[in-house]
Parts: C-alpha cells; sequence; structure tokens
C-alpha cells in the first residue's frame, strides 16, 4: 500500500515528485526572467555605485605607486626628526620622474588632502628641482620653501604609504592615524565634523518631529471629512509638492526675516516692539520651519492611507464599550495607525538627512550640513574619496536607524499606502 | 506635398548634422551672465567662424567634467571657471595647456596677449573672461550718514545693524584684516602674507567673531550671488558684501537705493578653460573659438550688459571710445568696473594659489567658527 503511493506515476511515466519538481522550477526560472530586468537595473545602478564608492573610499594605491622610492626608503624613519638624505634622494628621484609624465600635479592634489599647503610647495618643487646638483638632496629641498623643512610635511607623506586605507573615515569624524599608528583627534579649532554630524542629526530629528505633529491631525482629517472637502484638503497638500524647493525656500525668506512680512505683521498688532523683531530666520528655527513645511507631504501621505483604512467603526465600538474619547483614541485608533508614522517617520527623517540646499540658504551661521560637506569635496576640492567615505557613513547611519526601528517596531509593520 | 515635406526633413537633418559637426559647447554660470556673454562675445565670434556655440548652465566645481572623463564621453568644449578649478583641473589633467602668446592673439597695438591681461594666470590652463569685485554696499535709506571705508563696514558705533557677509572664508578673512589695519600692499600681498601664519588667521577669525556677536551688529551669511542685494533692499541688514556686478543691477538696473563702496575691495577673476579632449579638441575649433572669445573687442563686447571688467587692458580704451557703454545708452561703464582707477586704490587681488593650499583647512577652522557664534 505504501509503496504504491510513493510511486505514483503521470501519465507519461515519469514520477508525480518529479514531474511536480520539474514545472516548479520552470515556474521560478520564468518568476526570475520575469524580475531579472528590475534586479539588473537595481545592480548596475544601486549596488554597483555603492561598491564603487567603498572601494574609492579606501583606495589609496595613486600615492602609492607615485612614490615607491621614497615609501621604500621611509619604511626605516621612526618618523620623529626629519628623515636622512636617502629618503630626500628617493623622493627627489620620484618626483622627477613624476614630472616628466606630468603628474606631479596629481600628487600635489592628493598629499593636500592630507596636509594643507602641499600644493604651492610641489609647484615650486617642480620649477626649481630643473636646477638641482646631483648629491645633497635634503639641502636643496629644504631650501625651496621652509615647509620643506617641517617634519609635519614629512609625516604627512608617510601617511599615505599604505595602499589601503582607513584615513578617511577617520577624518569623518575628526581623527587621524599618527605615524606611530595611534588614533588621535585633529586640533580643536578643526573638528568640524564631529560637530556637523550632531547638526544634522539633530536637525534631521527635530524636523521628523515636527512633521509627525503637524501631519497627524491633518492626515486624520483627510481620513474623514468627506470625499468632496478631503479632495480639496488633499490638492492644498499636494499643491506645496509641485512648487519649486527654491520658490518655497525663498518664500519662507520672506516671510520669516526680520524685516519680514510675520514680524512686520507682529509689528503691527504691537505684539512686539519695532526694535526687538524676534529672529526667526538665519538661524535653526528657519531651517525647522522650511524644512517642516518641504517634507510634511511625505508625512501626510503614508498616515492618510493608513488611516484610510480604519473603519470609523471601530472608534465608536471603543466608545460604546466605556472608553472615553481619549482612551478610546489612545487604545483602538493610535496603535492602528503605527504603520503609517514608521513609514512616514522613516521617510521624512532620511529626507532629512541628506538635505542641504534649503539649510544653506536659510540657516545662517547653522546652515552647513554633512550633505553640504559631501558635495564640497565632490565639487570644489575634488576629494572623491573623502565624500564617498561620508557618503557611506551616511548611509550607515541610515541602516543604523533602520535596523533600530526593525527592533522596536518591526518592519513588517510598515506601511506606505 | 509629401515629397516636400521629405525634402525639408532631409533639408533639416542635413543643416542639423552639418551644425553640430561645428557646435562648440560653452558651459557657465546662467543668468544674466551668461547672456552677457552670449550677446558679447559668444554670437559675434560664432558669426565670425560660422560656427554654433552653445551655451549650457551648470553650478559650478569640476565634478561634472571629471565624471564626463571618467565615463569616457566627454561633451564640453569650453568652460567658464573659478581660478581655484583652473589649478585644481591643471593638475589633474583634465584641461588643454596653453602657449599663451602663441594661442592668443596680442592686443591692437602689438602688445603681446600675456602683457595685455590684467595679471599672470594662475595655472597654464587658463585664460582670463572677466574680473568682478567681492566690495561692499549699503542701503542709503537705512544708514545715517557714508560709509566710506572698509573700517566703516566693521564699525557698529558708528553704523548700527546686522551685516550680511559670504556664508566661507574666502574673502571674508582678507577683508577683515584690510579692516583691522593690514594694508593690503601690492595686489594684496601683506594680506596673504599675514594669512599664511596661524596668528593672522586668528586674528581675522577673531576679527569676524567680534562683529557677529556685536548686539549692535550681527551677521547673516548667504550662499547665492541674489541674496545681498535683496537682503539690502528688504531692510534686513544695513551693509553687505557681495559681486559688484549683482549691486550694479540692482542699482542702475532697477534702481534700488544701494551705494557701493570700493575701499578694501577683492578683486576675483572667471577664467575659461579648454576640455582636453573634448568635442572639438582635435579639429582645433574649441581653441579657435575661445581665442577670438578673449580677443581685445570681443571681451569688452559682454561689458555692455554686465559691470564686470574685461580682463584685457586694452579692452579698457575700447568701451571708454564707445560710452555711454552700457546697453541702456545711458551709463557709463568705465567708473563701474572694479578695475577702474578710482576703485582700486584700496584693493587686494584673491590669491587662487593661497585658497588651492589652505582652503580645505581654512574652510574647516571658519566652520568651527560660525558653530561657536
Amino acid at each position: 500500500m505504501s509503496s504504491e503511493t510513493q510511486k505514483i506515476l503521470t501519465t507519461d511515466g515519469i514520477p508525480l515528485e518529479v514531474s511536480l519538481k520539474k514545472a516548479e522550477r520552470r515556474n521560478k526560472i520564468k518568476a526570475f526572467l520575469l524580475v531579472a530586468p528590475l534586479l539588473l537595473f537595481l545592480i548596475i545602478t544601486y549596488v554597483f555605485p555603492i561598491g564603487d564608492m567603498l572601494m574609492r573610499s579606501v583606495d589609496d594605491k595613486m600615492v602609492t605607486e607615485m612614490l615607491p622610492k621614497t615609501f621604500k626608503a621611509m619604511e626605516k624613519w621612526d618618523g620623529k626628526e626629519l628623515p636622512e638624505e636617502e629618503v630626500f634622494e628617493a623622493f627627489y628621484l620620484d618626483f622627477r620622474q613624476l614630472v616628466d609624465e606630468k603628474r606631479e600635479g596629481k600628487l600635489s592634489t592628493q598629499l593636500n588632502y592630507t596636509k594643507n599647503g602641499f600644493k604651492s610647495i610641489i609647484k615650486k618643487l617642480r620649477r626649481k628641482s630643473k636646477n638641482f646638483e646631483e648629491g645633497n638632496y635634503k639641502e636643496q629641498i629644504m631650501a625651496v620653501h621652509k615647509r620643506w623643512a617641517d617634519v609635519e610635511y614629512w609625516k604627512a607623506i608617510k601617511r599615505r604609504a599604505p595602499a589601503y586605507t582607513s584615513q578617511k573615515y577617520l577624518k569623518g569624524m575628526d581623527m587621524f592615524k599618527n605615524e606611530n599608528g595611534e588614533i588621535v583627534s585633529v586640533s580643536e579649532d578643526r573638528r568640524i565634523h564631529r560637530i556637523l554630524w550632531l547638526r544634522t542629526l539633530e536637525i534631521a530629528f527635530f524636523v521628523t518631529l515636527f512633521c509627525f505633529l503637524m501631519a497627524y491631525p491633518i492626515a486624520h482629517l483627510l481620513a474623514t471629512l468627506p470625499m468632496k472637502y478631503s479632495n480639496l484638503l488633499m490638492i492644498c497638500v499636494l499643491l506645496p509638492f509641485w512648487t519649486s524647493l527654491l520658490v518655497r525656500t525663498a518664500s519662507w525668506m520672506i516671510l520669516l526675516q526680520q524685516q519680514g512680512v510675520v514680524n512686520d505683521f507682529f509689528v503691527g498688532i504691537g505684539l512686539v516692539a519695532d526694535d526687538a523683531r524676534p529672529e526667526m530666520m538665519y538661524n535653526k528655527t528657519g531651517t525647522y520651519v522650511a524644512m517642516t513645511q518641504i517634507l510634511l507631504p511625505f508625512m501626510v501621505l503614508p498616515l492618510y492611507s493608513v488611516m484610510k483604512t480604519i473603519s470609523p467603526s471601530l472608534m465608536r465600538a471603543g466608545k460604546s464599550l466605556g472608553g472615553t474619547p481619549i482612551v478610546a483614541f489612545w487604545k483602538v485608533y493610535f496603535p492602528l495607525t503605527i504603520p503609517g508614522i514608521g513609514a512616514g517617520c522613516l521617510l521624512c527623517f532620511i529626507l532629512a538627512i541628506g538635505y542641504y540646499i534649503t539649510p544653506a540658504l536659510v540657516g545662517g551661521a547653522s546652515g552647513t550640513l554633512i550633505s553640504n560637506q559631501i558635495a564640497f569635496h565632490m565639487k570644489s576640492t575634488l576629494d572623491w574619496s573623502f565624500a564617498s567615505a561620508m557618503g557611506l557613513m551616511l548611509l550607515a547611519g541610515v541602516l543604523a536607524i533602520y535596523w533600530v526601528y526593525n527592533k522596536l517596531v518591526g518592519i513588517d509593520n510598515i506601511k506606505l499606502g | 506635398m509629401k515629397t516636400l515635406s521629405k525634402l525639408l526633413l532631409a533639408i533639416s537633418f542635413a543643416i542639423s548634422v552639418t551644425t553640430s559637426a561645428f557646435a562648440v559647447t560653452a558651459v557657465s554660470w546662467g543668468g544674466a551672465y551668461t547672456e552677457s556673454q552670449k550677446l558679447g562675445y559668444g554670437d559675434p565670434t560664432g558669426k565670425a567662424l560660422g560656427i554654433t556655440i552653445n551655451w549650457v548652465d551648470y553650478s559650478g566645481g569640476l565634478s561634472e567634467i571629471k565624471a564626463q572623463k571618467e565615463a569616457g564621453k566627454i561633451t564640453w568644449d569650453i568652460i567658464d571657471v573659478f581660478a581655484m578649478d583652473t589649478i585644481n583641473g591643471c593638475d589633474e589633467g583634465l584641461f588643454v595647456e596653453f602657449d599663451f602668446d602663441k594661442d592668443f592673439p596680442p592686443a591692437p597695438d602689438g602688445t603681446p596677449a600675456s602683457k595685455d591681461f590684467f595679471t599672470a594666470m594662475p595655472s597654464k590652463c587658463a585664460v582670463g573672461n572677466i574680473l568682478y569685485s567681492w566690495n561692499y554696499a549699503y542701503n542709503k535709506n537705512n544708514v545715517k550718514g557714508t560709509p566710506k571705508t572698509i573700517k566703516d563696514f566693521f564699525n557698529t558705533k558708528k553704523f548700527p545693524g546686522k551685516r550680511a557677509i559670504y556664508k566661507g572664508a574666502l574673502t571674508n578673512l582678507e577683508i577683515a584684516l584690510a579692516a583691522d589695519g593690514i594694508k593690503p600692499g601690492k595686489g594684496g600681498a601683506k594680506i596673504y602674507k599675514a594669512l599664511n601664519t596661524e596668528k593672522g588667521v586668528d586674528r581675522a577669525m577673531n576679527k569676524i567673531k567680534e562683529l557677529c556677536t556685536d548686539p549692535k551688529g550681527g551677521c547673516v551669511f548667504w550662499s547665492a550671488g541674489a541674496q545681498p542685494p535683496e537682503l539690502l533692499v528688504s531692510g534686513e541688514v544695513v551693509m553687505a558684501t557681495g559681486w559688484n556686478g549683482r549691486f550694479f543691477n540692482a542699482e542702475i538696473g532697477e534702481g534700488a537705493p544701494i551705494v557701493q563702496v570700493w575701499d578694501g575691495q577683492g578683486l576675483d577673476y572667471e577664467y575659461f578653460v579648454q576640455v582636453k579632449g573634448g568635442p572639438n579638441d582635435a579639429n582645433g575649433m574649441a581653441k579657435k573659438a575661445l581665442a577670438m572669445m578673449t580677443s581685445t573687442e570681443m571681451l569688452a563686447g559682454s561689458a555692455k550688459y554686465i559691470a564686470y571688467a574685461p580682463w584685457r587692458k586694452s579692452s579698457i580704451a575700447i568701451m571708454e571710445a564707445g560710452e555711454p557703454w552700457y546697453k541702456d545708452g545711458k551709463t557709463n561703464m568705465v567708473p563701474q568696473m572694479p578695475t577702474a582707477p578710482q576703485n582700486t586704490k584700496n584693493y587686494f587681488l584673491v590669491d587662487p594659489i593661497f585658497w588651492a593650499d589652505n582652503g580645505t583647512e581654512l574652510g574647516e577652522k571658519w566652520e568651527a567658527m560660525k558653530a561657536g557664534l
């Protein structure tokens, strides 16, 4: 009996199990082929660039290859006093080679990333080194510019020796690995990145919070009003979406500056004195107001789509079972909106963390965020490896928040619509 | 009818092919500035050479051209860049190095190009295009008295009220030292000598900090060039540093009650560079167009539309002979030039090599200072 059931055959004599597996495999391949273009697209546009960024941020082969003799000679150098003649000689030979290949400019750019001040002294060295006499290169190089006689600059060169480096990540945290391999902080008046990271997180956090506080009632209203009113309201929510970001930012500047419309109104109704107008623009307040308004739709829409699915009868049931409206709201309605809150908050926070045009325009002295720094290194200094490192640190931060959210609330709970 | 439309199609295709073969792409900052370039020398050059010069906008920096090069498809020929970018781009091998006197025509009187330009170029890849000024202006309705010097910009006792300054360290450190009593010297050499020491940098930072934390003063940091005149007109600040062309537009173009002060101004430059391996590099067309665009007569043309000074000294003579040179037909342009003698009694030349060297580090110190405000 049991042996017969094991050997159920299909009409063409193949065991059913095999035939089913075959059909299933075919389906799986079909399904895979169906998503393959999308997968390929994701790999090309997402995985590949991020991998490339990662490589850029740690790859330091360029300098290693440019100064092979120098780094070899430097191996014996303890990095305390100025190096010996042989290091200078090796550097001179490497440098002449680079000048012949017209690559000394690239070297100056690279070294300038590690320590500012290299650009001009390398240019000067190129000019002077043409007339160098043989021997005693230490004296001759040191005579070109006083920085060449400063041990700090030679230490900076030595730091570029490894082919792969974590220096860019350390720099993003205002630290560096010194010549003894210890990780130390940069001097106090240059510790700017830590300030910027904290400021970015702070602004993103508060903007998300304000968005949530404002969007929740709006979304509730949208979900409960009759269709004809809620459609109109929906258009009001979406309207800013269709307006240029810069226009919206500029209008806030006109409204909120000290001589602006809002302040004029306050003075007009006698709320504040003319010479004591509150500052609402070119500081963090300005950033919060402008960014909250810009990101509000991203909070309203997920909340609305979740609230729309909550049946009004649930609240009625809660109340009829003896709860006050507040209790019924808190115990019944609010927990049901958590998926929408999660989606909205994550969306707002992740968008806010990468903002930089709006804060730069309205934020005044506090208008520089970490993204401004990334843009600066992408566009001006061309230090793409440092920009990549900071970009990845930002990405890691976002993923960490995602992970915490998953632990606390559960990512399955998220609902965008 | 059908044949006619086919014929038209064929003709338009043929035209598009021929024109695109000789279309030089020039990249610049957009707005009124690009307009002045297009009308002033872009179109006349294109006409003279029988080519099209297409103007494309960008927002500065070298990231786009570097990306084009890395992707192996360069579409730009000529770019309008800051001094620092000519140095960095030249070092990176992105731009063509010029043989200056051979590549660029001499002045009408025969002075070689390298002598005709206002100063030497910061790199071998650069050719000057305009000079502009970081000067300051005030709203005459909101200021009692007349500020005349760079010291007045920092004098909050005599002229109380907020000031607008650029969000970055560039030029702010220089004017702070100029206002703190350092005579700029020839082209600002003494200022940069001071800024090369830690003491000098601290001195400049403290001067700015003092102004921004002064209860009678205070700072608004601007980031877009349109902001300074706007902030002045709205009364948000009483004085603002900015670019003279923007102030000129507000003052002459729109009749705003603002007055420019030239004492302690910083002369800065815009350059053209030619992209190495650009679409018209090999056929020599890009270089030809660039040489013509930066000739004496052509450079003077752009000053018809905007208050930026042509790089060539010989261009000024053409403007003087043609006054009133401004497009409205009644404004004399030579006195509005940042290089005019009465405007350059006390000035510094923004030193691109200094900023290429120290920009990142000073930028970090500047941000740290701002965070403590």
